[in-house]
């Protein structure tokens, strides 16, 4: 089609005319803009324990176990606490959590990636033979060990996923890099005396930014089902910390009697996950229109 | 099967594509007829729907977005905009076959050639197989046949390709570009074996081409295609020697050529752009741009007829040569673009002879070749460039020309220090340093970043104050003809020359003292490329900038030097003054390069 569409000629009288192969570029539209989605959600998710009745914590040993109510939409567990409550709570750590995660893993790599992009030679091959190295770390192994060796708490696990995640960046973001360090591009900017920070920085880097935004968006649902699936197994926060894995796994003894204590938070992984999914399969979409016209 | 009517019958062709800025009308009326054993060509610039027209015949459009088509389209007999697709795939390879311009993406690298032309021709003996690849002039065919694609150099598979689409003894041929990626010498070769096969097979022949030169080659007849119609048809000679529609007058006018035209002098250039495929046409499309319009031309098509003729030409014949010069780009006031700083000042003092813009002296670039397998012993390395002595002077003017794989852009990339050379010296005269024009503009322009910003990144670069960089910008690219509004634009946001001109923009913001270009033109359609070679002459006379030109084109050249060396092999076979060059070549390579440069001769439209 742009063969069909594509016009010539020079005089600014033309230039009204001429059809807009990207009304985004045009209109300064960046691929950042395709990230405010997440935004909305996130300050949703922010704000949303406002609404919880209850606090997280709040005992109710009178009221443990029960049903589900215009009171406790979701019931009550154990020992009073109200499950809707500790639900929308719950989300918010889940979200942040994976959100930090990424954003980590997207500096350290971006970094790394970024280096040994730019570079090349034996800095490329030191750097990546180290992301290697972590790549080949099985991620729930390394989290047992690092929660071992630090006790468990949310904190902990963050840092043992973010272990095992920022590889995955650092070899994107390098494979972008050294793919247009060697376009022409490059060479031009080179030539036209731009500093070699300015030319990583301002020529190159840009261009990794819709492939990383990709997968982070992609990424956002299987970082919350890998922590509800630690702390499913007690690598979360310790209680009593609204967490959604935790809270399954313990109301797990109640499911036959009282399904919605183990059900709900299951639930709104489940949810939460699918929504992720949902939002980082439009971003993908989107900016795959912009880069193929 | 119709035996004495046309093999292909296409009458009032439209074709419309939905997009989202509107309907696109890449065909509105094209009409056009080729006998059996014909061989007719089908000239226009990209946009003009020429290719479209090509694909339809052949039943193969993109489905995305859905083509809306009318209009009939005939071959032998099978209307092939409402035939099904098993009719249509039934007539492909026995009725009809195409020649592609990329034969690597046609072919199947996982397939050995012989397996691929056997399954072309529906079953074929190996025997089969070598006897059609060696009438397609392949050499070895036995040993050919057993290669794969990416074995074969460009022009092999372009033979192997022409062997697949003669094999079933079709009734007509579409080529589409099939020689524009091949080297000068080359296509001049396939373009005859093309000929020469659709000859002696009576195979009608559409070669559908940008380039005037290629069809004059072959051609018995020529169709010219402008904003989806045909707008002028007839025998090749008369088209050629006394063009009736303006369109085909300025078209032959901006062909730079290898006779006549002399270095320095403007290529005559189209003004303005072919008209928006999405706004529906009144009257003739080529009015806006033509110097003959009038008020009548707004009006109801005239469509002459006579015999082999025809035109939609309102005036036809009342232009016969294109006006000189013409409204071309890059004449006001160069002044602001005078370096004001005097470290990037050119050397100019007087009363001395001012430095060489470069010499280099005994250049060698030699690549390594990977291993064949771990553990093995290095291959001898591969010399791009074999001892090279070359002098461009101040604000001369030299061309480098040769075929691909001839080292002239090693060369050219030693010289701006893009390659360091591992043997002999490089020195650069006095002034900025050089700064190179990419083949492909697009992707020489960082695709985020606006235009503006990348040109300003140069003015910074070369200390000029930033207070002053709004305004130097501003005036760069008034001198290379872009709008104001192109500060801000993307590169995507550009058409192809407006890309080549911003590139060259950023490149003469601080004017250099040579400007290396890398084939700038050969991307570009002929009256766009014509209007980047003015500009170029044009920068040089006003900026005191020396130009260095590889090109494969020598028309090109010889339109822009002053001087050609011709590069073989990583070595210089031949330097002379440009116009002895082409009238008086000595080396045999050279002579070998001039004879297969498609070439309109006799023409009656002065340059």
């Amino acid at each position: 089609m742009s063969a069909i569409t594509r016009v010539g000629g020079p005089a600014s009288r033309m230039w009204r005319g001429r059809p807009a192969l990207s009304p985004g570029a045009l209109k300064g539209e960046t691929v950042w803009h395709a990230l405010i989605p997440v935004a909305i959600l996130s300050l949703v998710i922010l704000i949303a324990p406002v609404l919880a009745p209850y606090g997280g914590t709040d005992v109710n040993p009178v009221g443990a176990l029960q049903s589900p109510s215009p009171d406790a939409w979701f019931g009550t567990d154990e020992i009073g606490r109200d499950v809707f409550s500790r639900i929308l709570i719950g989300i918010r750590t889940s979200w942040f959590a994976a959100l930090g995660v990424i954003l980590l893993g997207t500096i350290i790599g971006g970094l790394i990636g970024a280096i040994a992009g730019a570079f090349g030679g034996k800095v490329d091959m030191v750097l990546m033979r180290i992301t290697d190295l972590f790549l080949s770390l099985p991620a729930p192994v390394l989290a047992i060990a690092v929660i071992a060796a630090m006790g468990p708490s949310l904190r902990n696990t963050l840092i043992a996923l973010s272990i095992v995640w920022w590889p995955w960046y650092a070899r994107i973001v390098r494979g972008e890099v050294r793919a247009l360090a060697a376009r022409p591009h490059a060479e031009a900017a080179q030539l036209a005396g731009v500093s070699r920070t300015r030319l990583v920085l301002k020529h190159l880097l840009p261009g990794a930014a819709a492939p990383v935004i990709v997968t982070m968006s992609l990424d956002v649902g299987n970082l919350i089902l890998a922590l509800a699936g630690l702390s499913f197994i007690g690598l979360g926060a310790p209680p009593p910390a609204p967490e959604l894995g935790a809270m399954s796994a313990r109301g797990l003894q109640y499911l036959f009697g009282h399904p919605w204590v183990p059900i709900a938070p299951a639930a709104a992984v489940a949810l939460l996950a699918l929504a992720a999914n949902l939002l980082g399969d439009a971003i993908n979409r989107r900016l795959d229109q912009r880069t193929t016209r | 099967m119709t035996g004495t009517g046309p093999v292909l019958d296409v009458q009032d062709l439209h074709v419309t594509f939905a997009s989202s800025g509107g309907d696109v009308h890449a065909v509105r009326g094209a009409s056009l007829q080729i006998a059996p054993g014909e061989v007719v060509g089908l000239v226009g610039e990209s946009g003009s729907g020429k290719s479209v027209l090509g694909l339809t015949a052949l039943g193969l459009l993109p489905r995305k977005p859905e083509p809306r088509l009318e209009g009939v389209v005939l071959l032998d007999g099978l209307d092939m905009i409402t035939a099904t697709d098993e009719d249509m795939r039934a007539r492909r390879g026995t009725d009809i076959s195409a020649v592609f311009q990329d034969p690597m993406g046609s072919l199947n690298p996982s397939m050995r050639i012989g397996a691929q032309v056997a399954e072309a021709a529906g079953g074929a003996t190996d025997e089969e197989v070598a006897e059609m690849l060696a009438a397609t002039g392949i050499p070895e065919p036995e040993h050919k046949a057993r290669a794969y694609p990416h074995e074969l150099s460009g022009g092999l598979r372009q033979r192997v390709m022409i062997a697949m689409a003669l094999s079933r003894h079709p009734k007509l041929i579409i080529a589409d570009e099939p020689t524009t990626a091949l080297d000068v010498t080359v296509q001049a070769k396939v373009l005859d074996l093309l000929a020469a096969a659709s000859r002696e097979r009576g195979v009608a022949l559409l070669l559908v081409t940008h380039d005037l030169g290629v069809a004059a080659r072959i051609c018995d007849r020529i169709a010219v295609a402008y904003a989806g119609r045909i707008v002028e048809e007839g025998t090749a000679a008369q088209l050629l020697q006394q063009p009736h529609h303006p369109y085909t007058v300025g078209l032959l006018a901006s062909r730079p050529r290898l006779d006549g035209s002399i270095a320095g002098g403007d290529l005559p250039t189209l003004p303005g752009r072919p008209p928006d495929p999405r706004l529906p046409l009144a009257g003739c499309a080529f009015a806006p741009r033509c110097p003959a319009a009038d008020a009548q031309c707004a009006g109801p098509l005239a469509i002459h007829v006579n015999g082999e003729r025809r035109n939609e030409c309102h005036h036809p014949g009342v232009l016969t040569r294109w006006p000189e010069g013409g409204p071309h780009a890059g004449r006001r006031d160069p002044i602001l673009l005078k370096a004001p700083n005097p470290v990037v000042a050119p050397a100019m003092v007087r009363g001395v002879p001012p430095e060489p813009a470069v010499v280099v002296r005994g250049a060698v670039r030699e690549f390594e070749r990977p291993k064949p397998f771990p553990f093995a012993k290095r291959p001898a390395p591969f010399t791009a460039v074999a001892g090279v002595d070359l002098e461009v002077p101040h604000a001369g003017s030299v061309a480098i020309v040769g075929e691909s794989g001839s080292g002239k852009s090693t060369l050219l990339r030693m010289i701006v220090g893009l390659l360091e050379p591992t043997a002999g010296d490089v020195t650069l005269g006095p002034g900025a340093p050089p700064q190179m024009i990419f083949q492909d503009a697009g992707a020489s322009l960082t695709p985020w970043m606006p235009i503006g910003k990348q040109i300003e990144e140069r003015l910074a670069a070369l200390d000029v104050p930033s207070s002053e960089r709004g305004a130097r910008v501003a005036a760069t690219l008034e001198a290379v003809g872009l709008p104001a509004e192109a500060q801000t634009a993307v590169p995507r946001a550009l058409s192809g020359g407006q890309r080549q001109r911003a590139a060259i923009a950023r490149a003469i913001a601080v004017p250099p003292a040579l400007l290396a270009c890398d084939e700038p033109v050969s991307a570009l359609d002929v009256s766009l490329a014509a209007q980047v070679l003015n500009l170029l002459c044009h920068l040089r006379e006003t900026l005191d900038i020396a130009l260095l030109f590889v090109t494969h084109d020598l028309a090109a050249a010889r339109a822009v030097a002053d001087e050609v060396v011709v590069m073989q092999r990583g070595e210089i076979v031949e330097r002379a003054a440009t116009e002895d060059l082409f009238t008086d070549p000595q080396h045999p390579y050279t002579r070998e390069l001039l004879a297969a440069v498609p070439e309109i001769h006799a023409m009656a439209v002065p340059a």
